[in-house]
């Protein structure tokens, strides 16, 4: 049995348990299992937490990393904004001495030590290189007779393993094709949502960022988007709403990878609670079931 | 023979304001700030009254640093300037004069109450209008700024959540129904499901100052602007 320690960071379990329900389902299948972690805290937040103070933001994260250490399993992220905060920041602490003396100056007033014991891992790096393939095409049920274009995500780019920036986003394009979904090339896969610029200027966000990315999709003739990113879903079911005040209308479904996986692997859709996303996700899947 | 001097006067300040000498540092050679809380700035004056009979105020300068009020109490001893720092918060709008024991620091304090809006406390001639009319309005105080930290306002509900409950995005009830529904546990796990693995998150954020840079208030567990 494959184990880990499971870190589901804000976004997942607060605002989109649909991925969450999702992944455990996957899980069970491929024979994974995630440990959950009790106590833990968001990752932290990167861009208020670490631009503000760089010791708070490796402290929230040291703290949270010491429970994969007391669990002794490496550490695995459904979210890519986790994923980032968590890997640079045990990067840094495993290779900046004085920074984790500092850290751990703080960590020991409450009986923790990080040590630098524990790798932290994409779910899109465990699938692929811990349960492999093979496991996953044999999983696979209920092909997904769709077209789909994909969305890594800016963060699953941040490699540390190797000098390929490509070699994660690869990885998902070649657990998505397991599914039975024709991948279809709409040329900006590169460029980022916009969800971090919302908060700077909504405008540019959704006309400069998501909405060019969006008509591109539409162009090429894809059925859904796939994401691996909860922020980066958010972006793309609530901007192409918020999209509507623009006069711009979009109704593209947007789903996890972990959605795709669970419904090629044959979990029925109402157990998937796929109501809670707000594109049209629902809609596409029971026309899939009719078809 | 001046290094010695200015060691001295710190430790002099230090061991008799106690907990109330928070830090001092020597900016270059005749040019000594110490920081103390802002109720022993009274004390602070009357200790180097005590102690240096050659002691002239020069000035008070006040900053309004969006959070706080940040007063610097300007001396000269003996070829030797040295500031007092003290950081008041906004909300508590009041400065405790200082004139009773320093004539000179009548004007300046006036000048500053005017300017900034701030209340004087025991002040021998509490009058407004020194260097702003009599009937200037009293909530447009010229340097006055409003009550602000470093957060942009759409960042704002983000620090707080994350500060106050560890997490960065409230769970609504729907949210807990459709994860029960689901099989799934109510908070997943989250530090704010514990009394213990909160409160030691708190006590680690206050370990590193980011409560205070973003103006954490902890008493009332949001932010001291909205």
């Amino acid at each position: 049995m494959i184990r880990y320690a499971f870190f589901l960071g804000c976004q997942i379990p607060m605002r989109l348990p649909n991925i969450e329900i999702a992944a455990r389902k996957v899980f069970e299948r491929v024979g994974l299992e995630a440990v959950d972690l009790l106590g833990y805290s968001c990752c932290p937040e990167p861009v208020i937490s670490r631009l503000l103070d760089e010791m708070a933001a490796l402290t929230i994260s040291a703290r949270n990393l010491t429970f994969a250490e007391d669990l002794g399993l490496d550490l695995m992220t459904l979210c890519n904004g986790c994923y980032e905060t968590l890997i640079e920041a045990n990067e840094v602490l495993k290779h900046n001495a004085e920074k984790r003396n500092r850290v751990n100056e703080i960590l020991k007033r409450y009986g923790r030590e990080y040590k630098g014991k524990v790798e932290v891992k994409h779910v899109v790096e465990v699938l692929y290189e811990d349960v492999g393939l093979d496991k996953i095409k044999n999983c696979v049920v209920k092909p997904q007779k769709l077209k789909i274009a994909l969305h890594y995500g800016c963060h699953l780019y941040r490699e540390y393993k190797s000098p390929d920036i490509m070699r994660k986003p690869n990885m998902m394009k070649e657990i998505a094709v397991q599914t039975g979904v024709e991948i279809v090339n709409y040329g900006l896969e590169r460029l980022c949502c916009g969800y971090p610029s919302m908060q700077a200027d909504e405008e540019f966000s959704l006309k400069k960022r998501l909405l060019i990315k969006l008509d591109r999709i539409k162009d090429a003739g894809a059925d859904a988007v796939v994401t691996a990113c909860p922020a980066c879903m958010i972006q793309f079911e609530m901007g192409q709403i918020m999209l509507r005040s623009y006069g711009v209308k979009h109704s593209i479904p947007c789903i996890n990878l972990m959605e795709l996986l669970a419904l090629s692997f044959g979990v029925p859709y109402k157990e998937l609670h796929l109501e809670l996303h707000r594109s049209p996700v629902l809609q596409l899947v029971k026309r899939m079931e009719v078809v | 023979m001046t290094a010695d001097f200015e060691s001295n006067l710190i430790s002099y300040l230090r061991e008799n304001l106690g907990e109330d000498f928070l830090e001092a540092y020597k900016q270059r050679e005749r040019r000594i700030f110490v920081k103390v809380e802002p109720s022993a700035v009274r004390r602070v004056v009357q200790l180097l009254k005590n102690r240096y009979p050659m002691l002239r105020f020069m000035t008070i300068s006040a900053v309004d640093n969006g959070l706080d009020m940040e007063y610097l109490y300007h001396f000269h001893i003996d070829g030797i300037v040295l500031t007092v720092r003290s950081l008041k918060p906004k909300e508590d709008n009041t400065l405790e004069s200082i004139a009773y024991l320093i004539p000179a620091a009548n004007f300046i304090e006036r000048e500053i109450s005017d300017l900034f809006g701030v209340t004087l406390i025991e002040h021998p001639e509490p009058k407004h209008g020194l260097v702003l009319t009599k009937d200037w309005p009293d909530d447009k105080r010229p340097l006055k700024k409003p009550l602000e930290g470093i957060l942009p306002p759409k960042a704002r509900p983000v620090a707080e959540a994350l500060i106050s409950s560890s997490c960065v995005a409230p769970i609504s009830s729907f949210i807990q129904r459709k994860r029960e529904a689901a099989g799934l546990s109510k908070s997943a796990g989250f530090a704010f499901a514990d009394e213990k693995s909160i409160s030691e998150f708190h006590s680690m954020i206050k370990d590193t100052n980011l409560s205070e840079k973003v103006g954490f208030d902890w008493e009332k567990r949001r932010l001291r602007y909205k």
